[in-house]
């Protein structure tokens, strides 16, 4: 399907890349349907897109690449919802923000996905050890002039 | 805002299905049982709204910030 976006244009999304979150993102409930894309090959960032409005989106990112000790928990009436019958069909992301030099991800509001119906929930988790600003990397200035 | 007094053990109805009881009162502590069906979520309040303040900051995000990011070094990998 066709997707348009402020940020990329317009791009042609397979149907396997469009996962529905029946109850939104904290905050943006009433968007529901979101193309996962990949604009990068490097295969770290991918983009959330909203297919329902074109400036909405959202940088995220598998929580395993950075902090591999990292855990959501799912619980039964959320794996219910998501139709899992185990975690080893899903996949979860965490959605990626930046203070000041650094860039943050949401530890604590992890997005999972069903990868065979690609239905998706954001979690909010109570672990008090995953909080909504970790610290992945530092975008120094310095780093930019050497890179 | 309506506020109704309740006991230890006491309960409100919202609706049809929401349930919400008075479990323990410890000085200035209130412990509340909630049942709610499975399509109703049911967060702290403090914490949903770091997670929404957070999600409305993230939809600001500039492409331009990942550009120089290269994957971390993980030993094993």
């Amino acid at each position: 399907m066709k997707v348009q976006t402020t940020r990329f244009g317009s791009v042609e999304v397979d149907a396997s890349r469009i996962i529905e979150f029946p109850s939104g993102l904290l905050g943006f409930s009433s968007y529901t349907t979101y193309a996962l894309l990949q604009p990068d090959d490097d295969g770290l960032f991918y983009w959330l897109q909203s297919t329902e409005a074109p400036e909405l989106a959202f940088v995220v990112t598998d929580p395993s690449t950075w902090v591999p000790e990292y855990q959501a928990n799912v619980r039964r009436e959320q794996m219910e919802e998501l139709e899992l019958s185990d975690l080893d069909a899903a996949q979860t992301f965490v959605i990626v923000n930046k203070y000041d030099l650094a860039l943050t991800v949401n530890l604590q509001g992890p997005i999972v996905v069903n990868l065979a119906s690609r239905k998706a929930m954001q979690l909010v988790l109570v672990d008090k050890r995953w909080t909504t600003r970790h610290e992945i990397v530092r975008i120094a200035s310095e780093q930019r002039v050497s890179a | 805002m309506l506020v109704l007094s309740r006991h230890r053990d006491e309960t409100i109805m919202i609706g049809d299905d929401i349930e919400l009881t008075v479990v323990d009162i410890r000085g200035d502590k209130v412990r509340i049982g909630i049942k709610a069906p499975s399509n109703i979520p049911v967060h702290r309040k403090e914490v949903y709204e770091a997670i929404r303040r957070e999600n409305e900051g993230a939809a600001e995000f500039n492409q331009d910030d990942l550009k120089e990011v290269k994957p971390p070094r993980i030993a094993g990998m």
